[in-house]
């Protein structure tokens, strides 16, 4: 499988963001691009791991920031929202694919998460690759299931156009036990199927009144709702259930405009097992919620539901942590409705096996299957997914999905290959509560367009509006790059201590009876130590991180970049600036005479790459950072200070006139300032001999 | 630690001129220690070079590198291969590595990068200072641990003179009077008395006097001693 995977160096312990998500999404080396500015390589470096980024961005439950480091300093970086930013806003086409091709064609039924990550993954391996899906559009659950306001159809239609580019062919309208049979697809030469269908049914209530007329399947009812754009609901709705579902079904009913939509659920607010933005969404368009509350009898008039009689909940989870609700005896009480959805989870339905008795299934509805090989009973026929979860996430599906991918392949190819994402690795710690006071706070960036209430509940459009660019930017900009940070190359280290020293952080320590430093996953990157370490032993992890040599050497690969005169190169922290190397802020002159070159802090900035600048053939070295208010780290502006001073005493020995190294602390990279800086450069290097 | 310092840049632009492809060759150990002639300098030195060649519009090759010790002719081996076809060697190891390298490669003109200064320590982060004289002959024992042969201005070995004032010495008011400190040291370990002791004159000829001096393990020794 091609694989453009960063590789790097050093240090085995791992983002907790990362061991976090279920289908290992390399969540902190997009971050780490956006936070450069590098939209597209941040993009291709998500969909390599992951079929549907768009759909993802939106409705993944997030795992990634639950464990973010972030969160013990002030908030988790909003990793969904920024791979949702990638999504909306840039798109690969140019991918060089594999060119491997085998022979053998692969059955997938259902286009979900599941169904359609198993099709992306064998069609990277070299497989084709046809979906049957019994409904007329892909997505599954995503489309039949997830309301509108939370995930527009065309963020599936882009995900799942881009999985048809790489060959997978849909077919729509076909039903496996309908048009279809396993017998069938295996005379048409499919050597293997895999079952990826979702959860199609609504679990039901074992209680008095749940036939009445009024009582809704919540599965069903979005179902209806996402399908046609309506459902027949009365005025006073009541969903039951404490979930996501239940707040899809709440939120999609008060759009369909009743006097009043509330939802009553077994959990206490805390226990509810959906995300606190949802709950917090759904109270502020105006859902009642009613915690703690269980369902003991539906109340009928006529034949029509007119209300829930409930009973106090004592505890939802019994000692052993299972769920296993106890109520208050004598606690009765009523909640008025006209309208009940059941929301308390879905079930299979399997009425497709007809005829497959083979296949073993659980009592629960769900196919076994072998969990490292995702065979079911019969030859040839693989399963995952939701219907053999019983009840997983997006995340969890596509993990299924690409989990089975390899599964099958090796299967096919009697081989034995492992995607090593999955392999175990230790997790960066949390931070050192002694260290959470050394890193500055930096506050979260909140999703900046809401859409407001007055428009929300008058359509199904959608609710959040997305990052735009530079608050993009500057959320991923507190990312610390968790694991991916410094390390000691103990072949070189000569236990000078002056990383341990130095480090703002205190990260690099030499442990009793070592010879050599060692630094943890906790460094913060800024690299300072890097440029003071005298045995030149420490480096970073990631090789998104060239402390500008790179970029520099690029300058200079321009052509007729010698003839410009005089040319300034100017160093940039791009903490306080997104655009890398544009100067579309500057104006024509400028642009003819300064080529910027970006860096995460300018503390890991050698001074030698200063000379290397006028050694290239640059007439002047402007640095350009932050002031400390805007620097992302701490001591930043000291170290550039020192180094200035020592680079000024470099080029002077040599002579140098020192007006062609100047360094100005600026709050912002790309407003007025630098250009007035960078101008005033040019006019006073034009008359000096170059 | 052997501790160095840079030599200015004008004055090893001065050596180094006329030669067309110079070595930088710092050394892994002590001048590594005291940022003066590792890596670093190494990379920091070469650009300077080249710099300063293209600012008179010439043109020079460097060569960079670096050894583990320059005190050893194993590791100096090690180099062969890269300073063979140098015109010259700018060592930024103390002077023992200079003159390993002059013995080992005569036919290639090898410079002094850093003046060797002194033995001594970072007393912190960026300050190095000087603790051991070398005088063959270590008094330690009787002065608290505190070395006033080197930390004393003139040596004095039964001191404090009569220029000690408010803790500093009479020579410079940024250093402290080492007698002073001996005397608070003798205290906390209420070894005063030891103070009226006067110690003899030294034997000097164990120290800076005596040229070259030379340390044997006969049980270490492997070959005939070369004379
Ligand atoms: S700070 Fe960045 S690398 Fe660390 S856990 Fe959060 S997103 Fe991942
Ligand atoms: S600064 Fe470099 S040589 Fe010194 S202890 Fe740290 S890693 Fe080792
Ligand atoms: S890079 Fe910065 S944070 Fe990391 S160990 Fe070095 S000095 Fe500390
Ligand atoms: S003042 Fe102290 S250190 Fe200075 S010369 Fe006198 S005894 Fe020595």
């Amino acid at each position: 499988m091609q694989n453009d995977k960063l590789k790097f160096k050093g240090g085995n312990e791992e983002a907790p963001c990362i061991l976090a998500c279920p289908i290992r999404q390399d969540a902190r080396d997009y971050v780490q691009l956006i936070a450069r500015g590098r939209f597209s390589e941040a993009f291709r470096l998500v969909r390599e791991r992951n079929p549907l980024p768009s759909a993802c961005g939106r409705i993944c439950i997030h795992p990634c920031e639950t464990k973010c480091r972030r969160n013990s300093t002030e908030a988790p970086i909003a990793i969904a929202w920024l791979k949702r930013f990638l999504g909306d806003n840039f798109s690969e086409e140019t991918r060089e694919r594999t060119t491997e091709k085998y022979p053998e064609r692969i059955a997938i039924i259902g286009a979900g998460p599941a169904g359609l990550a198993a099709a992306n993954d064998l069609a990277l391996l070299g497989y084709s690759c046809t979906i049957f899906e019994s409904n007329s559009t892909p997505g599954g659950m995503l489309r039949m299931g997830v309301p509108t306001y939370r995930l527009p159809r065309t963020a599936i239609d882009k995900d799942v156009e881009f999985i048809k580019k790489l060959g997978v062919e849909i077919k729509y309208n076909t039903t496996l036990g309908v048009d279809i049979t396993f017998d069938s697809l295996k005379r048409e030469g499919f050597s293997a199927i895999f079952i990826g269908v979702g959860l199609l049914e609504s679990r039901t209530l074992n209680i008095e009144g749940v036939n009445l007329d009024g009582v809704l399947k919540g599965v069903s009812f979005l179902h209806e709702v996402n399908t046609k754009g309506n459902a027949k609901i009365g005025k006073n709705v009541l969903v039951i259930g404490g979930g996501a579902v239940a707040m899809d079904c709440a939120r999609t009913a008060l759009r369909l405009k009743p006097q009043k939509v509330s939802v009553a659920c077994l959990e206490s607010r805390k226990e509810m097992p959906t995300t606190d933005f949802e709950i917090e969404e759904a109270i502020h368009e105006g859902v009642a919620l009613y915690n703690s509350v269980g369902p003991k009898r539906i109340l009928g008039k006529d034949g029509k539901v007119s209300g829930l009689e409930t009973l106090k909940v004592k505890y939802v989870f019994d000692e052993q942590k299972r769920f296993n609700p106890a109520f208050y005896e004598g606690s009765e009480s009523v909640i008025e409705a006209d309208t009940i959805i059941l929301a308390i989870g879905q079930a299979s339905n399997l009425s497709f096996l007809k005829g497959q008795e083979g296949i073993q299934v659980t009592r629960g509805g769900t196919i076994i299957v072998n969990p490292s090989t995702f065979r079911t009973t019969v030859h040839g026929v693989y399963a995952g997914g939701d219907i053999v979860l019983g009840r997983g996430t997006m995340t969890e599906s596509m993990a299924q999905g690409k989990k089975a991918a390899i599964a099958i392949h090796n299967a096919l190819r009697n081989t034995t290959l492992k995607d090593e994402e999955w392999s175990d690795k230790p997790a960066v710690p949390d931070l050192a509560t002694s260290r959470i006071a050394l890193i500055k706070k930096e506050q979260k960036q909140e999703m900046p367009a809401m859409m407001p209430l007055d428009k929300r509940l008058n359509s199904f459009d959608e609710v959040e509006l997305g990052f735009p660019l530079d608050i993009a930017v500057r959320e991923a900009q507190r990312c610390m790059n968790c694991g991916a940070g410094a390390f000691v190359d103990d072949n070189l280290c000569v236990g000078c201590l002056t990383c341990v020293r130095i480090c703002p952080f205190e990260v690099p320590k030499i442990k009793k009876g070592d010879t050599t430093a060692y630094i943890d996953g906790d460094c913060q990157s800024c690299g300072l130590c890097i440029v003071e370490c005298p045995a030149k032993a420490i480096s970073f992890k990631t090789p998104l991180e060239d402390r500008g040599k790179d970029t520099l050497e690029a300058v200079f690969q321009e052509k007729f970049i010698q003839g410009i005169k005089p040319l300034i190169v100017n160093f940039y922290c791009q903490y306080s600036a997104y655009n890398e190397d544009k100067i579309d802020t500057l104006n024509n002159l400028l642009f003819f005479h300064v080529r910027r070159i970006g860096v995460l802090g300018l503390g890991k900035v050698d001074p030698s790459l200063y000379l290397k600048a006028f050694e290239l053939g640059a007439h002047g070295v402007l640095v350009t950072a932050c002031k400390d208010d805007t620097c992302h780290f701490c001591k930043e502006r000291e170290w550039v200070e020192r180094r200035t001073k020592f680079t000024t005493q470099l080029l002077s020995g040599l002579g140098m006139d020192t007006r062609r190294f100047k360094t100005h602390f600026i709050s912002s990279q790309t407003g007025k300032e630098i250009l007035g800086l960078a101008f005033k450069m040019v006019e006073e290097l034009k008359d000096l001999p170059l | 630690m052997i501790v160095a310092s840079s030599k200015p840049f004008q004055e090893i632009k001065q050596m180094l001129s006329g030669f067309k492809k110079i070595c930088v060759l710092g050394c892994g150990s002590c001048v590594t220690i005291c940022h003066t002639g590792g890596e670093k300098q190494v990379t920091e030195l070469a650009a300077q070079l080249r710099l300063s060649a293209k600012l008179e519009g010439g043109q020079i090759e460097v060569v960079e590198d670096s050894t583990l010790r320059q005190c050893e002719w194993e590791f100096v081996e090690d180099i062969k291969e890269i300073v063979k076809d140098c015109d010259a060697v700018l060592s930024i190891a103390c002077g023992v590595g200079v003159q390993y390298m002059a013995e080992r490669f005569p036919k290639i003109r090898v410079f002094p990068g850093v003046n060797t200064t002194f033995m001594g320590g970072p007393i912190e982060q960026g300050i190095f200072w000087e603790r051991c004289a070398g005088c063959g002959n270590c008094i330690l024992a009787t002065t608290g641990g505190l070395c006033p042969v080197s930390r004393c201005a003139k040596s004095l070995l039964n001191g404090p003179c009569g220029g000690s004032q408010n803790g500093k010495c009479e020579v410079s008011q940024e250093t402290p009077c080492v007698w002073n400190q001996i005397y608070d040291q003798l205290d906390t370990q209420q070894l005063l008395a030891t103070m009226e002791t006067i110690i003899p004159p030294k034997d000097w000829t164990t120290g800076m006097e005596n040229h070259p001096r030379k340390m044997i393990l006969e049980h270490l020794v492997m070959k005939k001693q070369i004379s």
